[in-house]
């Protein structure tokens, strides 16, 4: 009797035991690790991608984490992926983009583009992210520079929104108070430096490297003009340190006349100085020179080597290139930018006219051209060069060999593609 | 006493072979262990948070690694590298600069603040000593902030004090002249206060009577300052210039925040140099190699210190 007792519970225990584990398997999500930089009102759109996700995903669980932009575009991805406790889904900019995308690390979207989802992207946009024939990022915006001004300040100093390079060093000169600067510029050596700064180089003709040689092309009139206009315009007053990133709207607060700036700003502007009567024009051109601005923006990119690679993969198809509505939210509620695909420009088509959108829409972004994506000691090189003929005095031309020669060297043992 | 006389009562007192076998005794055994296992904690930090991280350091410094793809041996190749790398030993010689500028800050004010506080007769004194050492409570990130938005050229609080003066605005962290100037005083400003309480007591170490049998002697305050405080403080001076100078080899948190580096690289300082090898372009084994020379370069030179200090030190025991 006893011994049917012990067998009798000993099976109760096995099924209980058993029961448990199915439950749990049951249970067990999918765990994603989301990480980008954003703050604010993006801290809270990149939140709500998960929540949006999980409703339709109760099996999947989207852990987002935020971190500070320094921190992230530093340390934190780096040492992150080192100790393998990298996150599955993160943001990438077009500087960092090679990196992952040639170490290995980022896995390959190519099988997640059905045709649908291939054609409803720009070509442009998706060029920008394909290495060797794959897709290693999801394009979610398409950011333009242009010249923000303030009307009352300028037409108090009677100066006409700067055209051409001579006006911009003029008007930056004139506009300067002892409170107020006059332009604002990205003066720290950077990757937000150089996107700012190729617009410049790519209206007199220059670049940084042939596309078709794969070589380097950092040399001519065009690169030392491009050099030399933003020493004038630090020696005409630009300020050459700003306690605050100069994709903060200064143009808005009154400590600046004019900035270059991306279209990011607008929403800032019309939710938080919509009292102040800020005009914007494309940026000025030197003589015989072609109007041009930057289109930069980050991306999603899914971490290959995560064992939830596939789950994550989903997640932002689903996010950015599947929904519309989310990526309509995000370039036309959130922040300003233009969509890189089809169908969401279509959606939010009488949004792009409105208000200082117009003047991107109809004069800046028929002239934009995709940020670049050098390896990052390319993007040290020509940094270098600017901060030489900004600060040190340097001549172009001799900062401009320098570069040329170092990119050169650079090249000649590289071995990723570009 | 003496340590030399005291060593010679206690040996004469007590026999070699009686002191040994009270060593081998078991309680004598037990206190020992006790007190090993007291030191375990400290110990095994050092060994985890301190050695481990070196020898990791060397061992990755032997490789090219980019921290996503698995490390490739490589031998000495960083080292060669670095020997030919002008950026790295330009950015040496900005620390050398720095350091020429924020050790010699740190020890002469923080000596003589505490000279000074230590002058202050009553509770004046606490409170004096409480709001000098208030900086170093500030995390550096905070300071940073805090100097960059004060540095600013034309808004900032410094160059409206110098409007005020009639003298011409400056650009401060924006000028490849005056920024590392800038950085070596936000640096010695935040830790100041720290190094003056360690003159303070220091100086209380010191017997009135000396002062006092100086001042009848005739002595001024100069000569005083000179012969007797300068010299009663050379331990905990030792210990101050040899603690700035390597706080000084490291300097990076102040320099990431205010300048990254800049203008034109004017406070690239080695720690940042590392850095950028690092996180910028993700040469993990070069980066490694360098902060292991930059360990190397900051032990010998603390050794040098110490040594030279200690040569000089003979007539400081009393």
């Amino acid at each position: 009797m006893r011994k049917r007792v012990w067998r009798l519970l000993g099976l109760l225990a096995v099924l209980t035991l058993l029961a448990g584990v199915c439950t749990a398997g049951a249970q067990e999500k999918t765990r994603i690790k989301f990480w980008t930089f954003h703050s604010n009102y993006e801290k809270e759109f990149m939140i709500s991608l998960g929540q949006e996700y999980m409703k339709v995903n109760p099996n999947v669980e989207i852990v987002y984490e935020n971190i500070p932009e320094s921190e992230y575009m530093g340390a934190k991805l780096t040492t992150a992926f080192a100790a393998n406790s990298g996150p599955d889904v993160f943001v990438i900019s077009p500087g960092d983009f090679l990196k992952y995308a040639n170490s290995g690390l980022a896995l390959d979207l190519t099988p997640y583009f059905t045709d649908k989802i291939r054609a409803d992207f720009l070509k442009s946009s998706l060029d920008a992210v394909t290495v060797k024939g794959k897709i290693y990022a999801i394009p979610f915006e398409v950011e333009l520079l242009g010249l923000y001004y303030n009307k009352d300040m300028l037409a108090k100093a009677n100066v006409a929104p700067p055209k051409t390079w001579q006006e911009l060093i003029g008007a930056t000169k004139k506009l300067k108070t002892d409170q107020v600067a006059g332009l604002v510029i990205e003066p720290q050596r950077g990757y937000y430096q150089n996107f700012t700064w190729y617009p410049f180089l790519w209206q007199g003709g220059g670049t940084v490297i042939n596309v078709q040689t794969k070589k380097s092309a950092f040399k001519g009139r065009a690169v030392e003009n491009a050099l030399k206009l933003w020493a004038d315009l630090i020696k005409a007053g630009a300020p050459s340190k700003l306690a605050k990133g100069t994709w903060e709207p200064f143009i808005g607060d009154g400590s600046a006349a004019m900035q270059i700036c991306g279209t990011w700003i607008i929403a800032r502007l019309e939710k938080d100085f919509a009292d102040k009567n800020i005009g914007l024009v494309p940026l000025p051109t030197p003589p015989g020179g072609k109007a041009a601005t930057d289109a930069g923006g980050w991306k999603f990119m899914v971490n290959g080597k995560s064992k939830n690679a596939d789950a994550a993969a989903k997640f932002a198809m689903w996010a950015l290139a599947e929904n519309v509505n989310l990526p309509l939210k995000w370039c036309t509620e959130v922040k300003f930018a233009y969509s890189p695909r089809k169908s969401v420009v279509q959606a939010g088509a009488a949004i792009y006219g409105k208000g200082l959108r117009k003047v991107f829409t109809d004069q800046i972004y028929e002239t934009a051209i995709g940020e670049p994506r050098y390896p990052a000691e390319i993007v040290g090189f020509v940094g270098d060069a600017l901060q030489e003929v900004m600060f040190k005095n340097v001549a172009p031309r001799q900062a401009a060999q320098k570069a040329d020669q170092k990119i050169k060297q650079f090249l000649k043992d590289f071995k990723g593609s570009m | 006493m003496k340590l030399e006389s005291f060593t010679k009562k206690v040996s004469h007192e007590f026999p070699q072979n009686h002191i040994q076998s009270r060593f081998l005794t078991r309680p004598k055994v037990q206190e020992n262990l006790f007190a090993y296992l007291m030191l375990a904690p400290d110990l095994i930090g050092l060994a985890v948070f301190i050695f481990l991280p070196i020898v990791i350091a060397f061992y990755v410094s032997l490789h090219d690694w980019n921290a996503l793809e698995p490390m490739q041996f490589v031998g000495l190749k960083n080292y060669w590298t670095l020997s030919g790398d002008l950026d790295w030993w330009v950015s040496l010689r900005t620390t050398a600069l720095y350091s020429l500028m924020f050790v010699p800050l740190v020890y002469g004010i923080s000596l003589l603040l505490a000279v000074f506080i230590h002058s202050i007769p009553g509770k004046f004194q606490e409170f004096i000593r409480t709001v000098n050492f208030m900086p170093f409570s500030v995390s550096t990130v905070v300071a940073g902030i805090i100097w960059m938005f004060m540095f600013e050229e034309q808004r900032g609080m410094v160059n409206g004090a110098i409007k005020l003066l009639g003298l011409p605005a400056q650009t401060f962290l924006g000028d490849p002249d005056q920024a590392l100037i800038c950085i070596a005083l936000v640096s010695a400003w935040m830790v100041i206060g720290y190094y003056t309480v360690l003159f303070l007591a220091a100086l209380k170490d010191i017997p009135v009577s000396y002062y006092e049998a100086a001042r009848l002697d005739g002595a001024n305050v100069l000569t005083i300052f000179k012969n007797i405080t300068l010299p009663l403080l050379k331990e905990t001076s030792t210990f101050v210039l040899i603690v700035t100078t390597i706080a000084s080899f490291q300097v990076f948190d102040q320099i990431k925040i205010m300048t990254n580096g800049g203008p034109a690289d004017a406070t690239n300082v080695s720690v940042f140099y590392i850095y950028r090898q690092c996180f910028e372009y993700m040469k993990l084994g070069y980066a490694s190699a360098l902060a292991f020379v930059l360990f190397m370069i900051i032990f010998a030179l603390s050794l040098a210190q110490l040594k030279l200090m200690r040569s000089g030190n003979t007539d400081s025991k009393i």
